[in-house]
């Protein structure tokens, strides 16, 4: 499945924004509907895995403590599991795995993307070509079949061994992009002068190059949580991660084994799907508010009902 | 495929059995004689319905048809077997070994057993017209000589099959030991295969790796058409029952996956079903009142403790007492197989299958014939273990197999109150097996394949010839359990007479309940839905006259020939 | 000239690179043939017989290693893929993956095709109708429509309009398990029946992207000064919608089309596994699982050289459409 990314427009040329950090993207933020909404879905799902315990009563979710198959009621809010366990508890001590994986398996894979990306561009030479080359090696496998291969043979699903397959295939997109836009950015005035003054390369691209791709890099992040968040969970769902956990894939694979779309219990297939959406949701938001934050004609238009110009004036 | 539970599998390994058959049998074996097969019971007596109407099979494929039929390549043979190829004598493992002759009308062994001589039945015509003759027989096997591959039960390697000679209408086999325990094998499980077809061409260059895409057998069906998505067999007009099948046509679906196979056993559009099901009562017995399971138990599912020295906690003596002790396998029988497969005990024996094995007084005078907590909790505390100081173990399982994890869910309950801490670790199922070979692991939940007594499960978990030091692969005693006077018992078994055979097998019990060498939970079952809104003649719990499920083959042969259709008899 | 060499030359290392990958990757990790075909028999067959059977089919692998590496890139390249040995066991793997191929193509491939038309129409007049209510409306739902989950879309559109409807829309499979394939209108009408869920879940999960990014090139191609330019010059709205916007935002999503097509092959894994419908890959999936080496690497490359293709055909296209990528070659 390729989650396709909503392109941030500075891969298609676009200068960047020089921006400050802080202060100015803080207002903008406050400012957009779509990042207030992802960030509210973000918060709710923070304090549900900081927390689980505030929001039920059941202190072990894999326990078998309660009667099977019941339906939703006042004290199993989304009814039991084939099992006896409590979804609605479930649900939310697996917020932490999967909110775990998606900053994570982003966070390392962004890391990757940067250093690769980036190094590739300012190596130049044959080190960049080959970095080049690998990135797009990368680019091409198929990735989720290499995601199944992995996990299968991984031998134990554990978290470890999920993050691991998600950084190794989800790093490959963001460099390539960094790569472009660095290279774009090679020949600018600014770095001219740093070169000039005659600072290290190393200083050059951590603190001229990387500020100015800061847009780029928080977009890659975004991404790519959001690409782990839903790769996790279809990983999870086959079955390849480890169905002892608590996490809302592995309750959509307990789910699926027991069909409980069609013996009665869809909840419990359907609420841990729809709590994937949400995170997921809540990044693209994020993704595409930092997008039109950072590329000024994509802000919305206040739509002025007295005085209407042309329609799709700038 | 999703894999949510494996099928109880039943026929045993010859080559586990033969890795130690290599002492010699005493000569002249007192009481048994000649035995001698010439009964003639139900499925060859004469019709009495009519024929008519169809039936369509439900058993999770997991993959579309490749339309191969060889009954040599072991992924496909279940779907000639039965159907379009024939055994020499069909032996009924649920109705204690009772024989129906097939191909063969009577046979005869030796005074020794070393030997047997079958006499193949007249009039019996191959589907493309030709005669069946006795040299179809002794081909069959002599194809297993020529093409290791094929010989799946290692019948002339393990067995120590000498030669198998066709002489006008009889086949004589001679071994190299007493062959008694091989009978289940070589007399019910091998299809016999034309001469006239596998000596020409690709068949008798490739036995092995031929595809025989239209095969050509002596079974009531043949396959027209075959196709990705479905296999449909018609009645075999030749077939040598007169007036048998009464259906005169199989549909056997190919499901990717349970959930699609479940549903149309539910609605009915397939009416012989052979997966595990769900929450059975509300997927599929609610939804109409011809809806019936009948799921019989055939082989043990267990805890397989490492009784090395090399794992200092599982084994002691003590703490597989106390596991044994713990658990309630009533529960885990409830929760994790959703009841469809019973509890077992601790001897092994699964009953009710062989339930003239099973000495029940002796299972409850060692205290295993009900949990008992508190016992358990005193023999662990007498080793320091207790709920708040626990025994950590490990235990493996094979991913995929949901109703495993299950019931091992229910375990880890259970003996948290006693003082031990169980993880439960799923592996992809070639890690499991390495680990499980080498005897890596404290403790591992498995089940092997059976035989028609209990001697060859049995016999397969606790003969220490099938075991090997920790870092070598054992065949099939993984935990592996070292008892001279225990393979003494075994090796005894293969000339004693059928009382004396019963002796042995309570013995093993008895060590069994003794030693804890493994831990029994559930019997391992062969699943089997029916629908009766139009088809009767089904096995049932009270008539079991084949294994039912659509997978145990050449069963499903027997069953095939006493499904009829009600709507076709009026 | 010398951009499409270079094109081409990055297209060879990169096949060579993930053809070596896809030989090492099932070597390096732990599992064999051999035990999985003992898994599937149930532990009933003698290993010696097993070990022999799957070297009838092929499987050695106790050869030297630089000797099979070298047989299997000849064999890749010519199309010898050999003999499955997992649960097609003595199929060939051509014969295989010929059965499933046609099944993804229309599926995937279909959808694919419609949900870029069909969403880079609606992008472009979304990004023309700039504050229209259009354009209020679309990003947010699209936002949200193309972070959801694959497989939880199929379950979703199972649920409603399969059990809840009982089962008037078929939730599994290709087609109804007793027709036999033909070219008839019944035939066909059944196919189309058993592919609507499916679809319609690719659709839903996938468009999105395609408004979304189609929309962000219009306007920000519209904000060109080319486009002021066409403005002031007094040409029509619809006149500079199509000839001097669309055209010039379509570019960047051609690229992304290109490399969707390629991944078609791939076959939406997820929702042929959801579905149970017998495409590419679920044979990889099953592949995996049954550790079925020969069709493992076989779908493992048809995969990738789909891709590469896609790519190169991508860069060609681009490279005719735009005089300014030539240069950055």
């Amino acid at each position: 499945m390729t989650a396709l990314l909503v392109d941030t427009g500075a891969a298609t040329g676009i200068p960047p924004v020089r921006r400050r950090a802080g202060g100015g993207l803080w207002a903008a933020v406050r400012g957009s509907r779509k990042a207030l909404l992802g960030l509210a879905i973000f918060a709710v799902f923070s304090v549900l895995a900081i927390v689980p315990q505030l929001f039920t009563s059941v202190r072990d979710p894999n326990e078998l403590a309660f009667t099977p198959a019941l339906p939703p009621s006042r004290e199993h809010l989304l009814g039991t599991t084939t099992l006896g366990q409590d979804i609605w508890a479930q649900l939310v001590y697996g917020t932490r795995q999967s909110l775990v994986i998606a900053l994570a398996a982003g966070f390392f894979a962004t890391v990757l993307s940067v250093l690769v990306g980036v190094s590739s561009a300012y190596l130049g030479g044959v080190a960049g070509e080959v970095l080049s080359m690998v990135t797009n090696v990368f680019l091409v496998i198929p990735t989720f079949p290499l995601i199944i291969i992995l996990a299968t043979y991984a031998g134990k699903g554990t978290l470890l061994v999920v993050l691991l397959v998600l950084v190794i295939t989800g790093w490959s997109y963001g460099a390539n992009q960094l790569r472009a836009q660095a290279l774009s950015l090679r020949n600018r005035d600014f770095l001219e002068s740093a070169r000039v003054r005659g600072e290290r390369r190393s200083y050059v691209i951590v603190f001229e190059v990387l500020p100015t791709m800061t847009s780029l890099i928080v977009a890659n992040f975004l991404g790519a949580a959001l690409y782990s968040v839903l790769t996790a969970a279809g990983l999870q769902f086959l079955g390849l991660g480890d169905p002892n956990s608590i996490s809302w894939g592995t309750m959509l694979y307990w789910a699926q084994s027991q069909q409980a779309l069609q013996t009665g219990l869809p909840q419990w297939s359907i609420a841990p799907g729809l709590c994937v959406a949400l995170l997921g949701v809540s990044f693209a938001l994020l993704n595409y508010a930092f997008d039109e934050i950072s590329n000024p004609a994509l802000r919305p238009v206040r739509r002025q009902r007295a005085r209407r110009t042309r329609a799709g004036g700038s | 495929m999703r894999r949510t539970t494996i099928a109880a599998a039943v026929a045993m390994s010859v080559s586990l059995l033969a890795a130690a058959c290599s002492g010699s049998t005493p000569a002249g074996s007192p009481t048994d004689g000649a035995t001698s097969g010439a009964k003639e019971p139900s499925s060859t007596e004469k019709a009495s319905h009519k024929q008519g109407g169809s039936v369509t099979i439900a058993n999770v494929a997991g993959q579309t048809w490749t339309c191969q039929f060889n009954p040599f390549n072991p992924s496909v043979n279940a779907l000639s077997l039965g159907f379009v190829y024939e055994p020499l004598v069909f032996v009924n493992l649920l109705q204690d070994q009772k024989e129906t002759p097939m191909l063969a009308s009577s046979y005869q062994w030796s005074a020794d057993k070393k030997s047997i001589v079958f006499t193949v039945r007249d009039g019996v015509k191959w589907s493309d017209g030709q005669p069946f003759t006795a040299e179809d027989v002794a081909y069959t096997f002599d194809v297993m000589k020529r093409a290791p591959a094929t010989d799946l039960y290692a019948l002339w390697t393990g067995a120590g099959l000498k030669s198998v000679t066709a002489a006008g209408n009889k086949v004589t086999m001679t071994f190299g030991q007493a062959a008694g325990p091989y009978f289940f094998n070589f007399a019910n499980q091998i299809g016999i295969v034309p001469k006239h077809v596998f000596s020409t061409g690709e068949a008798a260059a490739h036995p092995d790796t031929w595809a025989d895409r239209k095969p050509v057998g002596t079974g009531p069906y043949t396959v027209d058409p075959c196709s990705a998505n479905n296999i449909q067999y018609v009645a075999n007009p030749t077939y040598w029952q007169p007036g048998k099948p009464y259906l005169q046509e199989v549909q056997y679906p190919a499901y990717l996956d349970n959930g699609p196979a479940n549903l149309d056993l539910a609605n009915g559009k397939a009416q012989w079903g052979s997966q595990f099901i769900p929450n059975i009562k509300a997927l599929y017995l609610n939804k109409s009142k011809d809806n019936h399971t009948w799921s019989p138990p055939v082989t043990n599912v267990e805890i397989v403790p490492n009784l090395d020295p090399s794992h200092p906690a599982t084994s002691k003596l003590a703490v597989r007492q106390a596991i044994a002790l713990a658990i309630d396998r009533q529960k885990i029988s409830q929760i994790g197989e959703g009841g469809q497969q019973p509890p077992a005990n601790q001897t092994g024996i699964v009953v009710p299958t062989f339930q003239n094995y099973y000495d029940e007084a002796a299972v409850a005078a060692a205290g295993y014939d009900k949990p008992n907590v508190e016992k358990a909790k005193s023999l662990l505390a007498g080793l320091g273990y207790t709920e708040a100081n626990p025994l950590k173990l490990t235990i493996i399982t094979i991913t995929g197999y949901t109703d495993w994890d299950a019931s091992l869910a229910v375990v880890k309950q259970q003996l948290k109150p006693i003082g031990i801490d169980l993880t439960v670790a799923d592996l992809a199922s070639q890690t499991f097996d390495d680990r499980l070979f080498n005897g890596d692991f404290d403790l591992a939940y498995y089940g092997q394949g059976g035989g028609p007594t209990p001697y060859y499960e049995l016999r397969q978990m606790l003969y220490s010839k099938n075991s090997a030091p920790i870092g070598k692969p054992a065949s099939s005693n993984y935990e592996r359990y070292v008892n001279k006077e225990v393979d003494a018992l075994f090796d005894q078994y293969p000339t004693a007479d059928e009382a004396g055979q019963i002796e042995i097998i309570k013995k093993v019990g008895a060590a069994m309940l003794r030693d804890i060498p493994i831990i029994p939970t559930t019997e391992s079952v062969n699943w089997f839905q029916y629908n009766t809104a139009d088809l009767a003649g089904w096995p049932t719990e009270s008539d079991p006259y084949a294994q039912p499920a659509a997978f145990n083959v050449p069963d499903v042969e027997q069953v095939l020939l006493h499904l009829y259709s009600k709507s076709a008899q009026k | 000239m010398r951009y499409l060499l270079r094109r081409l030359g990055f297209f060879l290392l990169t096949l060579w690179a993930a053809l070596t990958l896809n030989f090492f990757l099932p070597r390096v990790m732990p599992g064999s043939p051999l035990q999985a075909l003992r898994n599937r028999t149930h532990n009933k067959l003698s290993p010696a017989a097993l070990e022999q059977m799957l070297t009838s089919y092929g499987f050695k692998p106790n050869e030297n290693l630089v000797v099979q590496y070298l047989d299997y890139l000849q064999n890749m390249v010519t199309g010898r893929w050999g003999i499955s040995i997992g649960a097609t066991l003595g199929e060939p793997v051509t014969a295989v993956i010929g059965q499933a191929l046609p099944w993804t193509l229309g599926l995937v491939g279909i959808t694919t095709v419609l949900g870029f038309l069909i969403g880079s129409l609606i992008g472009i007049v979304a990004g023309w109708r700039r504050g229209g209510r259009l354009d209020s409306l679309l990003p947010p739902v699209f936002v949200v429509t193309s972070a959801l989950p694959y497989f939880w879309v199929g379950l979703l559109l199972i649920l409603v309009f399969s059990v809840w409807t009982g089962g008037l829309l078929p939730s599994d499979f290709n087609y109804d398990t007793g027709l036999q394939p033909s070219l008839t209108p019944g035939f066909a009408g059944n196919v189309l029946r058993h592919a609507v869920l499916p679809a319609a879940t690719i659709l839903i999960a996938s468009i999105g992207g395609w408004i979304l990014t189609m929309r962000n090139n219009m306007v920000t191609t519209l904000a060109e000064d080319y486009v002021r330019m066409a403005r002031a010059k007094g040409l029509s709205d619809r006149r500079i919608m199509t000839t001097y916007a669309a055209r010039n935002a379509i570019l960047p999503n051609l690229s992304g089309f290109a490399m969707s097509l390629g991944f078609v092959i791939s076959g939406a894994i997820l929702v042929e596994y959801v579905f149970n419908y017998p495409g590419l890959g679920y044979l990889l999936y099953n592949a995996v699982q049954n550790t079925d080496y020969p069709l493992m690497q076989a779908l493992f490359m048809l995969f990738t050289v789909a891709v590469l293709v896609a790519v190169l055909l991508c860069d060609v296209l681009t490279a005719w459409l735009d005089p300014r990528a030539r240069e950055k070659g």
